[in-house]
């Protein structure tokens, strides 16, 4: 892959931070699918990144592979120096370490909703790692109340609206407090907000030292969000720059399908609108 | 074909469990590398599927209803050995979960329906299909012809294993004690519906989907598989009729007339007996001496018989007049059921409500019908959560104690052989869930009515069969006092047996129990194959309903029969392929929280004192009741 135009988002601190994911052109597909087209990408810890683009361009196949859940067909892919394939996660104690340090929200809270209590749902992952029982149910009693879905503790989580399902889904991620946070449009089905809410939860959960890696379709709050903003297109990176960046640079958001822009006339003049992906609204 | 617990003697059960163990290890051991990564999800969605399947009963002529088991689909897709897995699990969670099939009979049950019809259909497949193009229709024949052969083939087991019932187990009367269906009556009873209508269910079900899944999902019906996978098919087939030819010799039993040890050795000398035995036998001659394993085997679980000259009724225009009786009382249970299901899910109470989009209110058809299934077993599955967390006695007992406990306690059901310890063991289970605060009307309409509609037309004919003294006369027929007794006796078994094992279903969440067999030694990757079927089926239901509402949303006036057969395979498929996609995606939303099949509990399960009086109560009844029963 051509080398990333743009790299002002790292500040200097983060250049010296050392490397949490390192990928090297990257090859993925689904039964002939391609999703991933040789896909390069550095990740040091402490950044903040979202990853932006049109719908199929790779997204969440990328925050997939990495959480070691698919393995690539080609390229490397290392998490800390270690390479992440089927073959190391098959070592307990390196699963375990991984699990303990990556964790993903998905983008179909559905799927990741399978335990009978909202209480057990968020209990599932401390318990695959062997936590003490005392220290589960605080961590666990401590999340709920942070994401604030105490009151749903004993509900049953697919009998949830589709917020408090989001949100429930976030807590049984965050409850392993782990180092790296991989979020797939972890607002996508929120009130407006419910968004802010979220936003600012995760803004509170980091602390400075956590990698967050966001997909989202979400502009507005890009900069809110994130430090640094991965453009994706057809499974490969065409822009890695500052959020402000990106979204001042209107063909490629136009190009990566992030925007639409909207010609028409207004009595004989000729006009353009350029609108948030998805967030266009008709104009007379 | 789901034999319950009661129907079969124990040591038949044991046969059976010990002629299926070997397939379990075995497809296992080659699935276990794989397992917990990529055909576990699949596996688990066609057990799920087959258990969905399984739910559409079809009435039979013979007593037994038949279904589709979508063995052929399975065996198609996944091969021999997964495919029985595959379908020995949706057994497994029906007995426990729906009391559908016995848990004595389990092993009886998963041989005939998951390990032979497995290979069965897998065999076909590769045959029909040997050097077939992937696009050529012979592949679709194959998959229908994979589907009938492999559930007539199972049905042929099922109809063998209650015919040899009552020739092998009765009391001193010649009262059957177990399934009251001699050969001659249940094969052809058995064979009549298997070879017409469940037959051809499961035909048209293998070829429907695979021709849906070739259009499809070509990859997944092994039809755009690299060219090095080409390999494979040349070997697997003599694999497959090796298997079948190992599994087959159980039977060999029954050809060499050697099954009569049952008797006892001794009966082999004693020309009386062996009249009886050539007569009971269709004529054919006994062999001279008893095969000692089978003997030996024999006396480990039940008493020997007794010497005494079995006296079948020979006549084949009884037979049909059986078929006739049982044919009326399969419709009128049909109807009962359906009208039952009507009732609990046409008036709105808890259903979906059935209303098109114009507002107006559409019969349902075969297709919502069966969609009103899934969603019982979703409500079912919720409601065993709610039980299983009230405050009540069983609830308070640990999981392993119970498991034992109860179990031990449905064995000894089946193998007593007197009313009043029946009768104990059934107040007992009525106590006890009184005790846990389970809803006994829930327990006489979801458990007693249902398990009663189906023991009473297997027992009916005992009732008539049963050679005796007299008792009562009924449209021409005599009922004997020996057939009145055994008959009561399979329904109280039967009774009492499904009775304990709902109560171990109903007050244990689910988790719990996996985590109490995974303490038993139940090895991890069955323990997480039973949790992902589990979640897969809760997941079909949740999807079909959700297709469900979304057609009727878009439906205006009713369907013809023909629109929703074709909807039904279609959905089938839709629902098949979707399934498959989300129930990938939940597996590897568990595996990104670290599951790697083992369960894991909050609450450590910890012996207390009073668990230990709750062992010696369950003790205490086994002993007492099988001292009371012989
Ligand atoms: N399970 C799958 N099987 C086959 N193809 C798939 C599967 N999942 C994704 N794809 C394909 O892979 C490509 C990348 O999909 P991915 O889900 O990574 O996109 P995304 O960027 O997350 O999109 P979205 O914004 O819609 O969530 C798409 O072309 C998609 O059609
Ligand atoms: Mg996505």
């Amino acid at each position: 892959m051509e080398q990333s135009p743009v790299n002002a988002a790292q500040s200097e601190a983060a250049m010296a931070a050392p490397l949490e994911f390192e990928i090297q052109d990257l090859r993925f597909e689904y039964d002939r699918v391609p999703a991933l087209n040789g896909l390069s990408l550095r990740v040091r810890e402490g950044e903040r990144i979202s990853l932006l683009g049109a719908n199929g361009s790779g997204k969440s196949t990328l925050l997939r592979l990495m959480d070691g859940l698919y393995f690539a067909q080609a390229g490397t892919l290392r998490f800390r120096g270690e390479p992440l394939t089927e073959d190391a996660l098959e070592d307990e104690a390196f699963a375990l370490r991984f699990r303990r340090q990556v964790g993903l929200v998905f983008q179909n809270p559905d799927v990741q909703l399978f335990n009978p209590t909202v209480f057990d749902e968020v209990a599932f992952g401390p318990l695959q790692l062997g936590w003490s029982r005392q220290e589960i149910l605080d961590r666990v009693m401590s999340t709920l109340q942070w994401i604030g879905a105490e009151h749903l503790k004993d509900r049953a989580p697919y009998r949830l609206s589709g917020g408090e399902k989001k949100r429930v889904a976030i807590a049984s991620v965050v409850v392993l407090d782990p180092d790296v946070l991989l979020l797939d449009e972890p607002t996508a089905a929120l009130d407006p907000r419910s968004q802010s809410q979220v936003i600012e939860l995760l803004e509170s959960w980091n602390d400075g030292r956590k990698t967050v890696i966001t997909a989202t379709h979400q502009l507005e709050a890009l900069s809110e969000i994130s430090g640094r903003a991965v453009v994706l297109r057809q499974g490969r990176v065409v822009a890695d720059a500052a959020p402000e960046a990106v979204l001042a640079d209107t063909e490629l958001l136009e190009a990566a399908n992030l925007v639409h822009v909207h010609r028409h006339e207004h009595g004989g003049v000729a006009h353009k609108h350029v609108s948030p992906y998805l967030r266009h609204e008709h104009h007379k | 074909m789901h034999i319950p617990d009661g129907y079969l003697s124990p040591s038949t059960c044991a046969v059976l469990y010990a002629a299926s163990a070997p397939c379990w290890i075995t497809a296992l051991r080659r699935t276990r590398r794989r397992l917990l990564a990529r055909s576990l999800p699949q596996l688990a969605l066609f057990a799920a599927f087959s258990f969905v399947i399984m739910m559409f009963n079809l009435p039979l002529p013979g007593g037994t209803t038949g279904h589709a088991v979508g063995v052929g689909i399975a065996a198609i897709v996944l091969g021999p050995w997964s495919s029985l897995l595959a379908i020995s699990l949706a057994l497994t969670i029906q007995a426990l979960f729906f009391g559908d099939g016995g848990i004595t009979t389990l092993g009886a049950n998963c041989f005939n329906m998951a390990i032979a019809g497995s290979f069965a259909a897998w065999v076909l497949y590769r045959l029909i299909s040997l050097g077939a193009a992937p696009e050529s229709r012979r592949r679709v024949l194959a998959a229908a012809l994979a589907g009938y052969g492999a559930i007539n083939f199972s049905a042929l087991l099922a109809a063998i294993e209650f015919g040899v019932q009552p020739m092998l187990f009765h009391d001193a009367a010649g009262a059957p004690l177990y399934a009251p269906y001699p050969l001659h009556v249940a094969i052809p009873a058995m064979m009549a519906g298997h070879l017409t209508v469940a037959g051809a269910a499961e035909a048209v079900m293998s070829a429907g989907l695979f021709g849906y899944l070739r259009r499809n999902e070509p990859v997944l019906v092994g039809l755009s598989a690299p060219p090095a996978e080409s390999a494979r098919p040349l070997r697997a087939p003599l694999w497959g009729v090796l298997a079948l030819a190992m599994l087959l010799t159980p039977l060999g039993i029954l050809a060499g007339g050697t099954a009569w040890g049952e008797w006892s050795a001794a009966d082999f000398s004693d020309s009386s007996a062996r009249t009886q035995m050539v007569a009971a036998s269709g004529h054919m001659a006994a062999p001279s001496a008893a095969p000692t394993g089978l003997a030996h085997l024999t006396n480990l679980w039940t008493a020997p018989m007794p010497d005494y000259a079995p006296r079948f009724v020979k006549s084949a225009a009884f037979g049909y007049l059986l078929s006739a009786i049982f044919g009326v009382g399969l419709i009128c249970a049909v109807v009962w059921v359906i009208f039952w299901i009507a009732g609990r899910f046409g008036a709105g109470d808890d259903g979906v409500p059935v209303a098109s989009s114009t507002g107006r209110r559409l019969r349902a058809g075969v297709v919502s019908r069966t969609l009103r299934g899934f969603s019982r077993a979703l409500e079912r599955t919720l409601v065993q959560e709610d039980t299983a967390r009230a405050r009540g006695l069983l609830q308070a007992v640990d999981p392993r104690v119970k498991l034992i406990g109860l179990l031990g306690l449905v064995v000894t059901a089946a193998l007593s052989h007197r009313l009043a310890v029946l009768a104990g063991l059934l107040a007992l289970g009525v106590a006890l869930a009184v005790a846990s605060r389970l809803s006994l009307l829930r327990l006489v309409t979801r458990v007693w009515l249902v398990a009663f509609s189906f023991t009473a037309l297997i027992a009916a004919p005992a009732l008539f069969l049963t050679p005796g003294a007299p008792l009562a006369h009924f449209a021409g027929l005599t009922i004997t006092a020996n057939g009145a007794h055994s008959a009561l006796l399979l329904l109280a078994r039967v009774e009492a047996a499904v009775t304990l094992g709902t109560l171990l279903v109903l007050t244990t969440p689910w988790m719990h129990l996996l985590k109490a067999l995974r303490t038993l030694f139940v090895p991890v990757e069955v323990i997480a194959l039973l949790a992902m079927t589990h979640r897969y089926v809760v997941l079909l239901v949740e999807t079909s309903n959700a297709m469900f509402e979304s057609r009727q949303s878009r439906m205006v006036g009713r369907l013809s029969p023909r629109q929703e057969r074709r909807l039904m395979i279609e959905t089938g498929g839709v629902l098949m392929s979707k399934t498959l996609a989300l129930g990938n995606e939940v597996f590897l939303a568990m595996r990104a929280r670290g599951f790697r099949g083992e369960v894991r509990l909050i609450e450590e399960f910890r012996l207390r004192p009073s668990d230990a009086v709750a062992g010696v109560g369950f003790a205490a009844a086994i002993v007492l009741a099988l001292s009371a029963g012989r």
